[in-house]
């Protein structure tokens, strides 16, 4: 391998961590261009007054409203979801709730098992030390023993407690004799490595001020950046290129003056997730595209449907405290049973209701009028005496669900993009039958009042599914390593490879794969073609 | 009823008329109640709005053009029409009122959220529900996740 460094990898989220360690453990001379900047935790104002009003600015989840430094425009228009992300060190984990969900086995095979979706070319099995490393990677806390799982090696800190709120979900979910099992979450519950034990803030989707949870920018990133890895922010990749004889020998990018750049590399790996992946590969050779001769590049968007089921209790559960981690999930109807009128199942995670901004505004708490007489009686009710349990379906991958370039709506001259995706019957009929389930369960605990809320727009948090890896190069964008079949030296390890997109939470598997590819690449890199 | 004039600072002042007319439409979007003040009572149009414009500037435009639109009678009844005509400025409007009114301590104490409060996580917690038996139900379970026919055979109960 030779050029500026041996591995060029773009974008410095939760993939591109585990990737750059691995590289530079090996030896290798790596960079990282990331498109964003380091997060602010300045704006990160849990405990402060102005909480919630700064949150909804700076760490506004939806690139398109928070439109900082490296965010580029979605077209979501022609979407059932609206999809989200940080763009910045640390990528989406500066956001993300960090429950933390290793994939069944059964997701691994939907082809074979129920005859929907397809199989990944590896298993559970094949990932599984993958996991073991990641979860100390990610200073994950839980417990082991889930009965809902195959047997894990421990995971390297206890689980979040269940204070008052998880208690009465678990007594509930006893007394109907249905699963559930303390929360796994990318969340210090002691002090681990950079990371301090979680103050119980509730705020962990909008940048933790505690760095209890493990972001990628504080786990991996603070360190890299020292002296292992050359990471530039504010570079914004526009294309990968090529040289005569197809071998990736670089990409170009954008500072934040607007200056193009060219840097050369052995090899180049793409770790932009699924919706920043496709828009390079689909702007690279000057919008004709790379790495596309299967057409699957930006199809089969995969986002997970999203619902929730709130109770309201007379009693005081302090439920304005609490990680915003999950208290505990459930996989009591996770597997298939097409009796319920659809194919593959969904997670249940119970979480505190936060803060009382997000609930009184209107928008997700029910038909009640807020303004007037009511605000304070609700204000009362709702305050600390809330649940909300989040159901997580399965998606199944559709090649009519896409990502397309939006030449338009360009962010300093490189593209935007636009998204068409709509939510299938089967996730419709799923997120029906599972609230009628979780409408017993918040009976068990005693709500007083229920609200349901099936498929809500801005719940695009797992992005997945654009550059799906295969054996077969007609059928599929990367190989089963993450390497493009079109580009021998160019590899995708985000979420976009993924064939299909279990009904749980996927960074636990993003990252985990890719460890698996970037260590597949270190053995082979003597065998990489690299440009001439 | 115009609250800014033409000319007028339309940067982050607020200026008195448009205070006057935030705490009129904030009263009657937040009531007295349940133990807690109205919104002017809280300070919406006074004292908060100077921690919420501090907070976020970018919501001084919008919330004056949304006073604007509100017109002679900013009661709930126009409040409910901005939200129909221009959900954008109603949005900025919620957020001044309701966001601002949730910072006030006269507000925050009687509900006893103690937001500032910070309270680690005591990691032998799961002990506790342990040793309760509060999971014993459920640890006792066979595994119920399901096998793929090419599971390795170690793998295989
Ligand atoms: C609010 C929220 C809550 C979430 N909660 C959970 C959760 O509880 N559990 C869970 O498992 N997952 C959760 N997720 C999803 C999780 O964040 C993602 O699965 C994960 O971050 C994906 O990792 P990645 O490295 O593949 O991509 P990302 O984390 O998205 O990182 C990609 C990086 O690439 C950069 N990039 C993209 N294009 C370019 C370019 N052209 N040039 C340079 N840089 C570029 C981006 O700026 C970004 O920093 C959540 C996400 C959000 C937004
Ligand atoms: S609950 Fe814990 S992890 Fe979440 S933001 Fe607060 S301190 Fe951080």
């Amino acid at each position: 391998m030779r050029d500026d460094c041996d591995v060029l990898i773009v974008g410095a989220g939760p993939s591109g961590a585990v990737a750059a360690q691995e590289f530079a453990r090996a030896g290798m001379r790596v960079t990282c261009l990331e498109q964003g900047d380091w997060p602010d935790y300045e704006k990160a104002r849990a405990g402060h007054a102005d909480f919630e009003l700064t949150s909804r600015k700076y760490w506004n989840w939806d690139p398109n409203q928070r439109r900082a430094a490296g965010d580029y425009p979605i077209d979501d228009t022609e979407s059932d979801i609206t999809a989200l992300m940080y763009n910045g060190v640390g990528g989406g984990t500066v956001l993300y709730a960090a429950h933390w969900e290793r994939f069944l086995p059964s997701d691994f095979r939907t082809r074979t098992m129920d005859g929907v979706g397809d199989d990944w070319p590896i298993g559970y099995w094949d990932l599984e030390p993958y996991y073991d490393e990641v979860e100390r990677q990610f200073a994950v806390s839980g417990l082991e023993g889930d009965p809902a799982l195959p047997p894990t090696t421990p995971p390297p800190l206890p689980p979040v407690p269940l204070n008052k709120l998880g208690r009465r979900g678990a007594e509930a979910l006893n007394k109907l004799g249905w699963h559930w099992w303390p929360g796994s979450n990318a969340i210090a519950t002691a002090d681990y490595g950079p990371l301090h034990a979680c103050a119980q803030r509730t705020a962990c989707p909008f940048g933790c001020p505690t760095g209890a949870k493990a972001s990628a920018d504080r786990t991996h990133w603070r360190a890299l950046a020292k002296d292992q890895v050359r990471l530039t922010v504010r570079a914004t990749v526009e294309q990968v290129l090529l040289d005569d004889r197809g071998r990736a020998t670089g990409v170009t990018y954008l500072d934040a003056d607007g200056v193009r750049h060219e840097i050369r590399a052995g090899v180049v790996v793409l770790c932009a997730n699924a919706i920043g992946t496709t828009r390079i590969l689909l702007a690279s050779a000057d919008g004709t595209g790379v790495a596309n001769s299967s057409g699957l590049v930006g199809r089969r968007l995969m986002m997970h449907p999203f619902g929730n089921a709130i109770g309201i209790f007379d009693e005081d559960l302090e439920s304005w405290r609490g990680p915003l981690g999950q208290y505990l999930h459930s996989l009591e109807f996770y597997e298939s049973d097409r009796s319920r009128g659809f194919v593959r199942g969904a997670k249940w995670n119970l979480l505190p209701s936060g803060a009382p901004l997000s609930f009184m505004l209107p928008g997700t708490w029910g038909d009640e009028p807020v303004w007037g007489a009511n605000f304070t009686r609700l204000l009362r009710e709702r305050h600390g005496h809330s649940a909300i349990w989040g159901v997580i379906c399965e998606d199944l991958p559709d090649p009519a669900n896409r990502v397309l370039l939006d030449e338009q709506a360009a962010a300093d001259g490189v593209p935007g993009v636009r998204i068409q995706y709509r939510t299938s019957d089967n996730s419709r009929a799923m997120m029906a039958w599972h609230l009628e389930r979780l409408s017993e369960v918040l009976d068990a605990m005693g709500a007083k009042k229920k609200i349901f809320n099936p498929n809500l727009r801005g719940t695009g948090w797992h992005l997945m599914g654009t550059a799906v890896m295969g054996e077969d190069p007609d059928a599929s964008v990367v190989d089963p390593h993450g390497r493009c079949h079109d580009v021998p030296n160019l590899y995708v390890f985000d979420g976009s490879v993924f064939p299909t997109s279990s009904g749980v939470n996927p960074t636990a598997t993003i990252a985990a794969n890719a460890l698996r590819c970037a260590r597949s690449l270190v053995a082979h890199r003597r065998d990489v073609e690299v440009p001439a | 009823m115009t609250t800014a004039r033409k000319g007028e600072d339309r940067g982050t002042t607020v200026p008195p008329d448009a205070r006057a007319r935030l705490g009129q439409v904030a009263d009657a979007m937040i009531e007295s109640g349940a133990g807690l003040p109205s919104g002017a009572q809280a300070g919406v149009h006074t004292g908060l709005l100077d921690q919420v414009v501090k907070t976020r500037p970018d919501l001084v435009a919008p919330l004056l053009r949304a006073l604007d639109e509100l017109g002679p009678d900013p009661g709930l009844a126009a409040v409910e029409r901005l939200a129909e005509r221009r959900p954008e400025l109603y949005e900025a409007l919620a957020l001044v009122v309701a966001g601002g009114y949730l910072m006030s301590s006269r507000v925050t104490a009687p509900l006893k959220y103690r937001f500032a409060e910070i309270k680690i996580v005591d990691p032998r917690d799961i002990a506790v529900v342990v040793e309760e038996g509060l999971l014993d139900a459920v640890a006792e379970r066979t595994p119920f996740y399901r096998l793929p026919p090419d599971a390795p055979p170690e793998h295989r109960p």
